[in-house]
């Protein structure tokens, strides 16, 4: 859960700072910070799964 | 000739120049000969501003009176470098031990590490999060946050001179 919670936390102070220095209204910063946000939690979580069932040891 | 690219500046002026439309007049028609930009507008403020944001993160536009923007900005890259020392992370520095391309390689980290600024100074003065702590789960996690908070305060240093110079509203 450690491991969750800080990459979640990494990905939302991300998302801001990207979503700030973004181009556009208010709205459009909103909706782009919180696809960074999404894009990194949906990622980490698909490689997470990925790298679970590769035999890697 | 014609101005094209008009924005008002931060530094107080109604209208900096960034590109002008060259034009000629030919009887009664107006004949587009090219576009000019122009770089020499960019004030000396804006380089000092981008220093200050680098130097400490949040400052940049805390100067030009964007105080959301610098909050959010500042306050992401501090909690992001505050965090990633607390949660074991550790900074990188060329020499100590390191000889030879062991050296070299800790440029990279640690010209990402440097963009935290003064922190990063302050933290290399009083040596301060420099000692590996590979036993602790959030080990590289803390690794990560402290990286990629410089990288981070780069970009918000780069918003806040682009504001400055007038290239960004």
């Amino acid at each position: 859960m450690t491991h969750v919670f800080w990459m979640a936390f990494f990905a939302a102070l991300t998302g801001v700072v990207f979503g700030t220095v973004a181009k556009g209204t208010d709205q459009q910063k909103l909706i782009y910070g919180l696809k960074v946000f999404g894009e990194f939690l949906a990622i980490a979580l698909i490689l997470g799964w990925v790298l679970y069932f590769l035999p890697l040891r | 000739m014609g101005r094209l690219g008009c924005r008002a500046s931060a530094s107080g002026d109604a209208c900096a120049p960034v590109q002008r439309l060259v034009v000629e007049e030919e009887g009664e028609d107006l004949l587009v000969k090219g576009i000019e930009r122009s770089d020499a507008g960019t004030p000396g403020r804006a380089w000092l501003i981008g220093v200050s944001a680098w130097a400490v993160p949040g400052l940049g536009h805390f100067l030009q009176k964007r105080w959301a923007r610098g909050l959010l900005l500042g306050g992401a890259v501090w909690a992001m470098f505050v965090i990633g020392l607390l949660i074991g992370g550790h900074l990188f520095r060329m020499g100590g031990s390191d000889q030879g391309l062991s050296a070299l390689l800790q440029l990279l980290p640690m010209s990402a590490n440097f963009g935290g600024g003064l922190l990063y100074i302050f933290c290399w003065l009083t040596n301060t999060g420099f000692a590996e702590q590979a036993q602790r789960v959030t080990y590289e996690y803390g690794n990560t946050f402290l990286l990629v908070a410089g990288l981070l305060n780069y970009l918000a240093m780069l918003d806040a001179f682009d504001i400055a110079a007038g290239r960004k509203q």
